[in-house]
C-alpha cells in the first residue's frame, strides 16, 4: 500500500534530513568524476573548484595509453573471473548440503567457515606467500587467483547457505519421488530455482576479488599486477600525479558502480540477506 | 555409510579441500613460523626459539601502539558508522516507499572500492589542494585552508585516516538496519502507541530490543572488519607520519616484508587471530544471545 506523501513540519523535516544524508554521501563521489575530467593543470588548482571549468579527457587518454593500466585491468578481469567461477563450484554444493541435509560435520563447516571471516588477510597473506612460493605460484595468475579463493569461499559459503535456507526441503523430495538421484535432484530442480542467488553470489565474489589489494601487494610483481596496485602507484612512483589518478580510480570502479546499479534490488537484498541470516 | 552420507560428503569434500589447503594449513603454517627465528632476507635462518617471538611482540612498544592504534580506529569508525547508518536507516523507514531513490543513491559508496576510497580522502584532505578544508573556510568554521592538517598531524591521523571507511560503509549499516527495521511487526509499535508511549519510549522498548541481533551482526562484522583494516589506510598514509596511523596489520606487513621478519609477523598474526576471535565471541554472546535466552 502506498502512503500519501505527508506535507506536515515532520514529514518535510524527515524528507530534508536524508536529502542532506545522501547529498553528503554522494559529494566525494561527484568530486572524483568532476576531478577526472578536469585538464590536468586544474587539477590540483589553488584554491580547488568543484566543477570543471573545462570538460577535458586528457586525464583518461593519459592512462588509458600507459602500458601498465591496461594490462593491470585484464589481469583483475582475468583474477576475478576465474576465482569466482572455483569459489562458486566448491561454495554453492557445500552450502546445499550445509543447509539441506543438516550434520554435525555440516555445523562444524559452516562454524568454520564463519571463523574464517575473522582471519586478517594479513596473517594468512605471510604464510601465502610461502606456500604459493614452495610451488612456485609465486607472481602467477593462478597463484593470485588461490590467494582470493580463500577470502572468496566463506563469503559464497555463507550468502548461499542464507539463500538455501530460503527453499524447502520438499523440492528436493518431490524431485526424488519422481526418479531423480539426489544429484539429478540438485542439479536439474534445485539449481535453476537459485539462479538468482547464484547470480548474487557470484557478483559479490567478482566484486571482492576485484577490489581486493593486499594479496596482490604480497604476491605479484611487474606482470601479474591488478589494477588496484597499478593505480595505487600513481599516487606514489610517479609522484601525486592525481589527474591521472582520479580518472584510473573512475575506470576501475565505474563499472562495478553501474552494474550494481541495474540489479540493485536483487543485490541489496543478497547483501542484507546474507549479513543477517550469516 | 549411507547413501545420503556419502551424498553429504561428496558435496562437502571439494569446499574441504580449498579451505584446508588454502585457509587451515597457512594457519597452521603462521602458527608454526611464529616459535622459529626467521629472517627471509640475509642471511637464511631458521632457528626453533619457543615463546621469544612472543615475548618480543607483547614487550615491544611499536607493537604496542600499534594495536592501541587499531583499536582507537575501530572504536572511532564503529561509532560513526553505526550512528550515521542506523540514523539513516531510520529516516528511510519513515519515509517508508519514498526512500527508495535515497537509498540507491546511498549505497553508492557500497560499490566502491576501498583503494578508491583511501585515494579520494587523501585528495579531499590532503594539505592546499584538499577541498574539503576550502568548504569548511566557505562554512565559516575554520579561517584558513591549511588550518587542519588532517594527514601529517601526529595528534589527529589515525581518525582522519577512518573518514574513508565510515564513508565506505555507512551504507552497510544503513542497509541491513534498515532490513531490520521493516522486519518489526507494525502491530507491536501500534500497541505501545495505543498504551500511551511516545516516540522515544516505543524505540527505546520496542524497536531497539527486537534490532539486537541486527545490531550484533552489524558490530560483529564491521568491528572485526575495521580492525583488519589495511589497504584503506595505506594508501592515505602508508603508516606515517613517523607510525602515527601505523595499525596492527600493517605492522606486522611492515615486519614480514620491509624487515624480512618472518617469526616476530608469525607470532603477531597469530595473537591478532586470537583477539579477533575472542572479541567476536563475547560480541556473540552479550549481543545477540540475550534474545534467544
Amino acid at each position: 500500500m502506498r502512503r500519501a506523501p505527508r506535507l506536515n513540519l515532520s514529514g518535510i523535516l524527515i524528507n530534508a534530513a536524508a536529502l542532506v544524508l545522501v547529498l553528503s554521501y554522494a559529494l566525494p563521489y561527484i568530486y572524483l568524476l568532476m576531478t577526472s575530467i578536469k585538464p590536468a593543470a586544474d587539477v590540483q588548482q589553488i584554491p580547488p573548484s568543484f566543477f570543471p571549468a573545462v570538460v577535458s579527457f586528457e586525464n583518461f587518454r593519459e592512462v588509458l595509453q600507459s602500458s601498465t593500466l591496461p594490462r593491470a585491468f585484464v589481469n583483475s578481469l582475468t583474477v576475478a573471473v576465474l576465482t569466482t567461477a572455483l569459489s562458486l563450484s566448491v561454495a554453492v554444493p557445500a552450502a546445499y548440503v550445509a543447509t539441506q541435509y543438516r550434520r554435525r560435520i555440516t555445523t562444524i563447516f559452516l562454524l568454520f567457515a564463519l571463523v574464517t571471516r575473522m582471519v586478517p588477510s594479513v596473517a594468512l597473506g605471510v604464510p601465502l606467500f610461502q606456500l604459493l612460493k614452495s610451488v612456485g605460484l609465486l607472481d602467477t595468475i593462478p597463484g593470485l587467483v588461490l590467494a582470493h579463493t580463500s577470502a572468496a569461499v566463506p563469503l559464497a559459503l555463507l550468502l548461499m547457505s542464507a539463500f538455501f535456507e530460503g527453499i524447502p526441503k520438499e523440492l528436493e523430495e518431490a524431485a526424488r519421488m519422481d526418479g531423480c538421484t539426489r544429484f539429478q535432484a540438485f542439479r536439474k530442480i534445485v539449481l535453476p530455482v537459485m539462479k538468482g542467488g547464484i547470480a548474487v553470489t557470484a557478483l559479490f565474489t567478482f566484486i571482492t576479488s576485484w577490489n581486493e589489494f593486499l594479496y596482490a601487494l604480497l604476491l605479484t610483481s611487474e606482470a601479474t599486477k591488478t589494477a588496484p596496485i597499478v593505480i595505487a602507484e600513481y599516487n606514489s612512483v610517479y609522484g601525486l600525479a592525481w589527474g591521472a589518478m582520479t580518472a584510473a580510480a573512475v575506470l576501475y570502479s565505474l563499472p562495478v558502480i553501474i552494474v550494481t546499479l541495474a540489479l540493485q534490488k536483487q543485490i541489496v537484498g543478497g547483501l542484507t540477506f546474507g549479513a543477517v541470516k550469516g | 555409510m549411507s547413501g545420503e552420507d556419502r551424498f553429504v560428503l561428496c558435496m562437502l569434500a571439494p569446499a574441504v579441500a580449498i579451505l584446508g589447503v588454502l585457509v587451515a594449513y597457512p594457519v597452521g603454517l603462521l602458527v608454526l613460523d611464529s616459535f622459529f627465528k626467521v629472517d627471509t632476507i640475509t642471511p637464511h635462518l631458521r632457528e626453533w626459539v619457543g615463546l621469544q617471538n612472543y615475548v618480543d611482540a607483547l614487550t615491544s612498544k611499536r607493537v604496542a601502539e600499534s594495536a592501541l592504534r587499531t583499536v582507537q580506529y575501530s572504536v572511532f569508525a564503529l561509532f560513526f558508522e553505526f550512528t550515521f547508518g542506523f540514523c539513516a536507516a531510520l529516516l528511510f523507514s519513515a519515509l517508508a516507499g519514498q526512500s527508495r531513490w535515497h537509498r540507491t543513491i546511498f549505497a553508492l559508496p557500497l560499490m566502491v572500492p576501498p583503494i578508491v576510497a583511501g585515494l579520494l580522502w587523501r585528495f579531499l584532505l590532503v594539505g592546499n589542494i584538499g577541498i574539503l578544508n576550502y568548504g569548511l573556510v566557505r562554512l565559516g568554521l575554520i579561517s584558513d585552508p591549511e588550518a587542519i592538517a588532517w594527514l601529517s598531524s601526529k595528534d589527529i591521523v589515525i581518525y582522519s585516516v577512518s573518514f574513508a571507511d565510515i564513508w565506505l560503509t555507512t551504507s552497510f549499516v544503513a542497509l541491513v538496519s534498515f532490513a531490520g527495521l521493516t522486519n518489526i511487526p507494525k502491530d507491536l509499535l501500534e500497541a505501545a502507541r495505543i498504551d500511551g508511549a511516545n516516540a522515544l519510549k516505543r524505540f527505546w522498548h520496542v524497536t531497539l530490543p527486537l534490532m539486537r541481533p541486527v545490531i550484533a551482526v552489524v558490530v560483529i562484522v564491521r568491528g572485526v572488519d575495521a580492525a583488519k583494516t589495511f589497504d584503506l589506510i595505506w594508501i592515505q598514509t602508508q603508516g606515517g607520519p613517523s607510525h602515527a596511523s601505523e595499525v596492527f596489520s600493517m605492522n606486522i606487513y611492515q615486519r614480514m616484508v620491509r624487515f624480512g621478519d618472518l617469526g616476530e609477523a608469525s607470532a603477531s598474526g597469530t595473537l591478532f587471530l586470537i583477539v579477533m576471535m575472542l572479541l567476536a565471541a563475547v560480541a556473540y554472546w552479550k549481543i545477540w544471545r540475550p534474545v534467544h535466552a
